[in-house]
């Protein structure tokens, strides 16, 4: 068997390789990782705990300002999320505490994103061309000109 | 020579004390990890309970900024830590529903801190007239639409909200060098930032354009479905803008869930159905120009 001494000594360096692989692989792989499939699995916490969630909804906002919220008679902006116009809680708000004031811009912009008459629109969608609506009562597209006649909660004069 | 005998009849015994010795060595250190990581697998088995358990708690303090119907809801799925297998999301997008009034991106841009020129989600309008089409989504439709200018009278023209389809059969996660890119249990596609090493070849790979490489963090990014919000029972930011419902989102594994009702009784598509990515983004009202 001496002429098999050769193959022996590589095969060993194969074993002691193998060994080092495996021992750098245990320090190397992290803990999580093949849980629930080649993934670092405890990434899932990590993404859920990423940031506080920013925007509340509608329901958010009755804690402090349930009367304005009434004031909004269907079918119009009833179904409108208060942050569409106003922006989110967690810029207002914060732990039962405001932090700065909500987003009110009273200018026709608003009102111009979702109700200028434009290419695209579901047809039974109401939009008006605005220059045209404001003509026909004398009036100029500029500054706060939609709530003249409109009640940004209640829409429908 | 007598010698010489005594000096070679001592290596072979030198060399098998060497060669025992390394063995041992070795073998106990195979062992040893081996071992580790048995002891690892079973406690990880309790382990994740307790830290699921752990950040419920934490969760149910950070809810007292919402009303109160929210903080009820919410503390009452916060009690229960957060099982992935229970659940399996989808998303619905009525196209036939969407105004273009862009409220979702900036919902989105402003939830997820995405970057200046990159979109999570973006809406685009198409016009189209007999052969020719017109596409357009000014800034993703963060701030609507304007008039159209097209050399032609279009026939028909709508918009469509397009985002991650968090396909079940995604390439992206596919090519990932890293495995940095997953698939949840519950279906959401994610990137593991600290494993992901920007080399871009998700980015390559999408073929709805949804994913964009994060200037400030060097890694791939792209719609999480709101993770983060999702898991503690709020729906994406999306969702929650849309002002004429135009995005549902929903979960298939529970009965009544409207989501679920729609694709089970009426005729939704999805994007590029030939590419046989299966997503879980459903469209109703596709049209076939929309690529």
């Amino acid at each position: 068997m001496e002429h098999a001494r050769h193959v022996l000594r590589v095969l060993f360096a194969l074993v002691v390789i193998l060994g080092v692989f495996i021992v750098g692989r245990s320090f190397a792989v992290p803990e999580s990782y093949g849980f629930r499939g080649p993934y670092r699995y405890s990434n899932l916490q990590e993404q859920m705990d990423r940031s506080k969630p920013l925007h509340g909804g509608t329901v958010s906002c009755t804690g402090c300002h349930e009367d304005k919220v009434d004031t909004q008679e269907g079918p119009g902006h009833k179904s409108v999320n208060c942050e569409v116009c106003h922006g989110p809680l967690g810029k207002h708000a914060n732990a039962d505490k405001k932090i700065a004031d909500a987003l009110v811009d009273k200018s026709f912009h608003v009102c111009e994103r979702c109700h200028q008459e434009i290419v695209g629109r579901p047809k039974d969608f109401p939009q008006v061309n605005l220059q045209d609506h404001v003509a026909d009562v004398d009036e100029k597209l500029e500054g706060a000109v939609c709530l003249e006649c409109h009640d940004a909660h209640s829409p429908r004069p | 020579m007598l010698e010489d005998s005594t000096e070679i009849e001592s290596r072979p015994s030198q060399r098998r004390e060497f060669l025992t010795a390394a063995a041992v060595v070795v073998g106990g250190s195979v062992v040893m990890t081996l071992n580790r990581a048995r002891a690892a697998a079973e406690a990880k088995g309790g382990g994740d309970k307790k830290a699921k358990a752990d950040t419920a708690k934490e969760d149910k303090g950070g809810k007292e900024d919402k009303g109160n119907k929210e903080e009820a809801k919410a503390a009452a799925s916060a009690n229960e830590p957060y099982d992935p297998t229970q659940h399996r999301w989808a998303y619905l997008i009525d196209t036939t529903k969407c105004i273009g009034c862009g409220s979702c991106v900036r919902a989105c841009k402003a939830e997820n801190d995405v970057p200046h020129d990159f979109f999570r989600t973006w809406v685009e309008r198409y016009a189209i007239g007999g052969e020719q089409s017109h596409v357009d989504s000014p800034e993703g439709g963060m701030n609507g639409f304007g008039q159209i200018h097209v050399p032609f009278a279009p026939t028909k023209a709508f918009f469509v909200p397009k985002m991650c389809n968090h396909c079940t059969a995604t390439p992206c996660v596919q090519v990932c060098p890293v495995g940095a890119s997953y698939r949840t249990p519950d279906g959401v596609i994610l990137v593991d930032q600290d494993r992901c090493i920007g080399c871009g070849y998700c980015v390559q790979a999408c073929p709805y354009g949804s994913r964009y490489l994060n200037e400030k963090t060097g890694t791939a990014d792209k719609c999480t479905w709101c993770y983060h919000r999702i898991t503690k029972g709020l729906k994406p930011a999306c969702v929650e803008a849309c002002p004429t419902g135009t995005r549902q989102f929903g979960d298939m594994k529970v009965e009544n869930d409207p989501v679920r009702l729609a694709i089970e009784k009426e005729r939704v598509q999805v994007m590029q159905q030939h590419l046989l990515t299966e997503p879980n983004c459903y469209y109703l009202g596709l049209d076939k120009e929309v690529r």
